[in-house]
């Protein structure tokens, strides 16, 4: 009656997710600097990208992807999450980019449903 | 849940790796003149990924609760609240250091997912994201986005800015059917 999935299809593969969120950030701002008046356009757009292609997936999932676009200045910036929910099948995974003028955090979490 | 769980979770949590990689593969070089743009990505993942098989984890099977809906919501307004006071309580007088910074931002987060669990809020998942920096005539854009029942979802967001450094705080709160 009930239909199992196997532990493939309901466990949180990094891999698979880090290759897809890099492909995202390169095509949207692989080849480009700092650029102040289009970052709201490059956020939102990696963003949204990457979860559309996150849904293609077709896991049994709850995604949240967040992304920090920062100019680099010398600034420092430090970030951590803490995370109550069920190890065995949930996860995260962050990716971060830099090229010579920003960097870009893009962090994705999943959980299962 | 059990103590088998939580020290299953607390193994877990000690495994940390990260992998980097240069750029000079991972480019695709353009044919423009002159312009090659380098760039480095590094990924990191709580768990080294193919150490699953090391550690025998008997699945935990859970009876159906025949329950959609959360019973009681999340409070959004009281979360916001928490978050502005630890923020508050922990930053005010703080100028920015990397090293102290990195520690802070570590114990911000597990204080603010105490507090949001003595809430008690049923059968809700909770992720409390803690990022300092300091402020240097920058620029930066945080953005994100979440796929999940936008009925029972949430997230709640705080942020707090002195004189050197700037702290973001976002807790989401998602419902496990």
């Amino acid at each position: 009656m009930d239909e199992y999935q196997t532990a493939e299809e309901t466990t949180f593969v990094v891999d698979e997710i880090t290759t897809i969120i890099k492909e995202t950030v390169e095509s949207t701002i692989g080849n480009s600097s700092y650029q102040h008046n289009r970052i709201n356009q490059w956020t939102s757009s990696i963003v949204e990208s990457s979860l559309s292609q996150l849904t293609k997936l077709g896991k049994p999932f709850k995604y949240i992807v967040t992304c920090i676009i920062m100019q680099k200045n010398g600034a420092g910036l430090h970030t951590a999450s803490s995370c109550f929910w069920d190890n065995t099948t949930d996860g995260s995974c962050t990716l971060r980019w830099e090229n010579k003028t920003m960097y870009c955090i893009v962090s994705v979490l999943g959980l299962a449903i | 849940m059990s103590d088998l769980a939580k020290e299953k979770a607390a193994r877990l949590l000690k495994k940390r790796a990260s992998v980097s990689s240069l750029g000079s593969h991972d480019v695709r070089a353009k044919e423009t003149i002159g312009k090659t743009k380098d760039s480095i990505s590094t990924v990191s993942y709580i768990d080294e990924p193919g150490h699953h098989d090391d550690i025998p984890r008997p699945t935990v099977l859970m009876e159906n609760s025949y329950q959609l809906t959360p019973a009681r919501c999340f409070p959004v307004v009281t979360v916001k609240s928490i978050l502005k006071d630890v923020l508050i309580s922990y930053l005010q007088e703080e100028k920015y250091e990397a090293e102290l910074c990195r520690q802070m931002t570590k114990t911000i987060s597990e204080v603010v997912k105490a507090r949001v669990k003595d809430l008690m809020i049923p059968r809700y998942k909770i992720i409390v994201v803690i990022s300092i920096g300091q402020i240097r005539d920058q620029n930066m854009r945080m953005g994100s986005r979440c796929l999940w029942d936008a009925a029972h979802d949430t997230f709640s967001s705080h942020t707090f800015k002195n004189s050197s450094l700037f702290a973001v705080a976002n807790v989401y709160a998602v419902y496990f059917e």
